[in-house]
């Protein structure tokens, strides 16, 4: 069984994806109902694949590898190590609780709406599980056209112009990828003589030269980039977010964004070291631009969603910020946080998504007093609210502090502007708080408001449950990091060691380096519990 | 004077003398029936290129006899069998079968008198690729050629009395003639130069040449010049495209589908065999003059950015598939002048997807057409509504000609891509291959616009759609065939992949 | 041989000249048929004077010459269609669609 849970998670909502194309068209409940049994099946296949996960093992596990196209050097090779298998928990715990999202606010072309979601699911994980360089693009670019219809066919009023310029932006991005994925291929052949689009190999063995690996980091880090989205690449995501429906919202901030992130961690960080030494600075520089930028403009949205989709830049921000640390701290704090995000954003989305399905309308100044007229759904949005501000006990907290850590060792400054971005946020998001749901009714429309129905309270409680969970006691998720991160930042300390040889200082940061690694992470973790 | 025939082995060309045999009798089967049988013609046309087809696949997978020896040669350089030839007349056969399928609307409508003909006429140019894919040697290169397009020629003008067709015919007659006499022309300058019409002879006698005098010369560079261009029209590069067009939307849709994959398999295949096998001497820097490798790079690179950007400001959907397949000729033409043990096989298995998704596109255009009478890209409006099945796979087609994987045209275009960065990594004074791959990423973005527009009509629209598609079971069966060809060929690519991988070798490029 | 070779040439460019200005339709046809016969021309001079120990350029001006001869025979009934469908046979009327 082992060999074949990656397979079984992966692509068991095609399963779903063939069911429901023979389903007849106007069966919309059973539609649904497939979809939503289908999908929570799937997270329970990758509940099973977490408790198959050994936290101990080394390197990648329940790795299958068969050869797929022989004379390409293409394989079908799928593993997860500790972050990957983060990720595929939050893909598969988000689409199931976006399906039950939107129960009731889909009510056009039922049945190609959940083949959508289904699809995009399979592509996210694919994208998680792969170690073949060219299975990666290939679910890469394959969750691209359903979520070109989720956000273009039941989208906003201008739901065309953002989803082409999505998929615009992607495939752009993308399609550099793809030049420097064949470059490493041939670069590979000429080096080992055989076709090998094998990641692991790839990593382990090829001696890239510096010159080729800034151009290689540049196209690879040019696609992630799009995706994360860093800063200059972001102008995609405001529009994507608010033009697309709440669902899409969710999975696209929850899922699709972290692709980015991952990929870096993933290709960019062990394949190009020297390259991403050079770049560092950069990153990090556009990454604090992303983390103010984003903050200031959510502070002076009028609609709820595009302020939550400027905090998504914002948080990202964070999440590079981090992983360019290249610390244990900045990177395991990264991955927390892009968990994190995806759980708080997410819930964001969804709870502007209950409001909008009763009231039609996401400007702030429509709203007021809210709380008064919706104890329970203010409750809600007060917890998921401060977990994205990153309170203390909430999850939000975790990430951010470990980020902020990990950019102090790095270099103060970035330490310092970063946390000014914890600050921002507090202020757009409580402030936006305040104007919705505090004071008095004022819109007489508001006083009708129903409060969350039990479906809705179903889909808001486990994340209310993730946010305390990862708040309180993160320590499992840690240990499930730990191998994994501790390899990134070997490897980068290995090439950060070997570019600093001719320079002077070379004992003194090494030794810094050393004292950043002595503070196991999770025992920093532990204090901050209390 | 002395002079020895080759040995001539009519067993080798089998499927081509069934094909010229099955074309008469077309032509009589629709006389005898009086011209009455409508689906029964097309059906007996359908076996034309079936049996053939069949064959060659039964070779290939070895489900024939050992003792049936059909590769090899069949009358000296003029006919050869090798795995190109076998691959392309698979390409040709499966354009030819896709095209007759998608004609039955057009049979039972338009075309009453003559459907006989219309099939015959249809048979008879496939047999020309299919001659033009075997004959190593100018002469029957040549009459393969004309043996193509005359028949086309008649087939763009099919509808007499429509203006729209007839120019069609005009113009892809005068442009089909004229692009001859450039080849011709060019042809006897390599025949003086060479004083062979045997492509690996002429390689060898102007290499010796080339060694002597050191110089490449005005004759072969004039030479050069025209045969590029003479290919040139027939592939519609830029700037020998504006024909195209014009062509496509004035003549039968399946005629255009037919125009569009099997002649420009036919025009590459000349262009391979005279430059790629003949010329090769003749191509990089690294043989010292480098003549026709950068010309036919900057066309390529002319090609996608006219077809791409062109496309864009479209109308009529006809004559946006007109300039997306002269883009897709851009891309075929990275992979051609990449000659190395890539090049040659990126483009058969390019031709080969694309052969799926363009004959599969346009039969989707050809139902649309034979109902509604329209090409026009706005009447697509809201058709996801009516007719989803109809929008889906018009909409996979469109996807795999943008390289969307898991479709067989993503593999397509990596395969080219691939092709010319293995060149470039390997070889410094290639390193213009860059260029080319770097344009072509870019314009594919820039493809994304025109594919995603009759998508967004189709899907996004909130009009009340104007029509439902009805299928008659040929156009139905044509269009799944397409999509299992774009599907399972970009999925499980393992047996053409290694089938192509040989085709690199019969054109001299490594030996193996 | 210089002499063959300058009259194709000769050919040649009056036939591209008279296909890219002539307006009439015929013409047009006789223009492509100098150019086939350019081509004839110098296959013959090529085979006579270079490579005189073989048949093969005077075989190919042969077939050009029988295929050029089926080329003319579709141009005519195209142009046969062109009269029928317009009342006339210059180019100027085919412009249906922009060139």
């Amino acid at each position: 069984m082992e060999k074949e849970i990656l397979t079984l998670v992966t692509f068991f909502p095609l399963v779903g994806v063939v069911l429901l194309t023979i389903l007849p068209r106007d069966r919309h409940d059973s539609i649904k109902g497939f979809a939503l049994i289908i999908s929570f099946v799937t997270f329970l296949f990758s509940t099973w694949l977490y408790y198959m996960f050994d936290p101990l093992g080394n390197g990648m596990q329940m790795e299958v590898n068969i050869p797929w196209i022989t004379s390409l050097g293409i394989s079908y090779h799928m593993g997860v190590d500790g972050i990957s298998l983060l990720l595929i928990m939050l893909t598969t715990i988000l689409t199931f609780l976006s399906i039950l999202a939107s129960w009731n606010s889909i009510k056009t072309g039922v049945k190609g709406y959940y083949i959508s979601m289904l699809l995009l699911e399979t592509g996210m994980i694919g994208v998680f599980c792969a170690l073949d360089l060219f299975m990666f693009y290939v679910f890469w670019e394959v969750m691209l056209v359903p979520m070109y219809f989720i956000i273009g066919l039941w989208g906003g009023p201008r739901k065309i112009y953002a989803a082409i310029k999505f998929v615009l932006f992607t495939m752009f991005g993308s399609l550099l990828m793809l030049v420097g994925i064949i470059y490493i291929l041939f670069e590979y052949q000429k080096y080992s003589g055989v076709f090998s689009f094998d990641m692991l190999k790839i990593i382990g063995e090829l001696p890239l030269s510096y010159q080729a690996q800034l151009w290689l980091f540049g196209a690879f880090a040019l696609a992630f980039a799009i995706k994360v989205p860093l800063f200059p690449f972001h102008t995609w995501l405001p529009d994507a977010h608010v033009q697309a429906p709440t669902a899409g919202s969710v999975i696209l901030a929850g899922v699709l964004l972290k692709m980015g992130t991952y990929g870096f961690i993933r290709i960019c960080l062990p394949l190009f070291p020297d390259a991403t030494i050079t770049y560092l600075p950069y990153i990090c520089i556009l990454s604090l631009i992303a983390i103010i930028y984003g903050a200031l403009v959510a502070m002076v949205q009028r609609d709820v969603k595009s302020l939550v989709a400027f905090s998504s830049v914002s948080h990202m921000g964070f999440v590079m910020l981090g992983m360019f640390a290249l610390n244990t701290q900045g990177i395991q704090g990264s991955i927390i946080q892009m968990i994190n995000h995806g759980i708080s954003t997410g819930g964001l989305f969804l709870l502007v998504g209950m409001l909008y399905e009763r009231r039609h309308t996401r400007l702030i100044e429509d709203f007021g007093g809210i709380a008064r007229v919706m104890p329970a759904y203010a409750a809600f949005f007060m917890i998921i609210t401060l977990s994205s501000i990153g309170l203390p006990f909430t999850n939000g907290f975790v990430g951010e502090f470990l980020i902020l850590l990990g950019a102090f060792h790095k270099n103060n400054v970035y330490g310092i502007i970063g946390a000014t971005g914890v600050v921002f946020a507090a202020c757009y998001m409580l402030w936006m708080y305040q104007r919705v749901f505090f004071g008095k009714v004022t819109n007489d429309e508001n006083k009708k408001l129903l409060d969350l129905s039990w479906r809705e309270k179903v889909i808001l409680v486990p994340l209310v449950l993730l946010v305390f969970w990862i708040g309180v006691y993160p320590k499992p998720l840690f240990e499930i990091l730990k191998p994994s991160v501790n390899l990134v930042v070997e490897q980068m300390e290995r090439a950060e060691a070997v570019r600093l040889d001719d320079d002077y200082r070379v004992e003194e940061k090494l030794t810094t380096v050393e004292v950043g690694n002595n503070e196991l992470s999770f025992d920093t973790e532990e204090q901050s519990d209390e | 004077m002395d002079f020895t025939l080759p040995q001539y082995d009519p067993f080798r060309m089998l499927p081509e003398i069934f094909m010229l045999l099955w074309a008469l009798w077309v032509f009589t089967y629709d006389l005898i029936t009086k011209r009455q049988k409508e689906a029964a013609v097309g059906y007996m046309a359908l076996i034309g290129p079936a049996v053939p087809l069949l064959f060659i696949v039964f070779y290939l997978t070895g489900l024939l006899p050992e003792s049936w020896r059909y590769g090899g040669s069949g009358f000296g350089a003029m006919f050869f069998n090798d795995t190109t030839a076998m691959f392309f007349k698979i390409v040709f056969l499966g354009a030819a079968i896709m095209a007759i399928g998608s004609s039955f609307g057009i049979t039972k409508q338009k075309i009453v008198n003559h459907r006989g003909e219309f099939y015959g006429l249809l048979l008879f140019s496939t047999l020309g690729m299919m001659f033009l894919a075997s004959s190593n040697e100018l002469l029957t290169l040549y009459i393969g050629l004309e043996l193509t397009t005359i028949p086309l020629f008649v087939l763009a003008a099919f509808f007499k009395d429509d203006k729209l067709s007839v120019e069609a015919g005009v113009k892809y007659f005068v442009i089909g003639a004229f692009s001859s006499a450039l080849l011709l022309y060019g042809m006897s300058f390599l025949y003086g130069l060479s004083g062979t019409t045997g492509l690996v002879q002429m390689k060898m006698n102007m290499a010796v040449v080339f060694l002597s005098y050191r110089d490449i010369g005005v004759i072969l560079l004039g030479g050069i010049v025209l045969l590029v261009a003479g290919v040139g029209f027939k592939l519609a590069l830029p700037p020998f495209h504006q024909w195209a067009p014009d062509v496509y939307e004035g003549s039968p849709t399946p005629i255009a589908a037919f125009l569009s994959v099997g002649s420009k398999a036919a025009g590459l295949v000349a262009f391979g065999k005279i430059f790629v096998n003949g010329l090769m001497a003749f191509f990089g820097p690294e043989q010292a003059p480098n003549d026709w490798g950068m010309l036919v790079g900057l066309l390529a690179i002319l090609a996608m950015v006219i077809g791409n950007v062109v496309a864009i400001r479209q109308t009529n959907i006809k004559r946006m598939l007109a300039y997306s397949s002269i883009a897709q000729a851009g891309y075929i033409m990275i992979g051609m002048v990449v000659l190395n043990e890539h090049g040659m096989a990126s483009v058969a298995y390019y031709i080969f997807a694309y052969m799926f998704a363009n004959m599969g596109a346009f039969a989707a255009v050809a139902i649309f057409e034979d109902q509604t009478g329209s090409c026009q890209i706005e009447d697509y409006k809201g058709l996801a509504k009516t007719s989803p099945v109809f929008a889906v796979s018009l909409s996979l087609f469109l996807l795999s000609l943008v390289g969307i994987p898991p479709l067989a045209g993503f593999l397509a275009k990596y395969k080219v891509f691939a092709a010319a960065i293995s060149m470039a990594t390997v070889d410094p004074s290639a390193s213009w291959l860059y260029w080319l791959v770097g344009v072509g990423v870019l314009t594919a973005v820039f493809s994304l616009f025109y594919y995603a527009n009759v998508m967004r009509l189709m899907f996004f629209s909130n009009e009340e759609p104007r029509h439902k598609i009805t299928y008659s079971v040929p156009a139905l069966c044509v269009l799944l065939l397409g999509l299992a060809g774009i599907v399972v060929f970009g999925i499980y690519a393992e047996p053409i992949l290694k089938l192509v991988r040989t085709i690199p070798a019969d054109f001299g490029l490594y030996i193996p | 041989m210089l002499f063959y070779l300058s009259l194709a040439a000769v050919l040649f460019a009056v036939g591209l000249f008279g296909v890219l200005t002539r307006r009439n339709t015929i013409g047009i046809l006789m223009s492509l048929e100098l150019m086939f016969n350019a081509a004839n021309i110098n296959f013959v001079a090529f085979n006579k004077y270079v490579w005189a120990d073989g048949l093969i350029g005077q075989m190919f001006a042969v077939f050009i010459v029988v295929v050029a001869a089926a080329e003319a025979v579709v141009g005519l009934a195209i142009v046969l269609l062109l009269y029928r469908n317009w009342q006339g046979i210059d180019t100027d009327h085919v412009s249906v669609m922009k060139w």
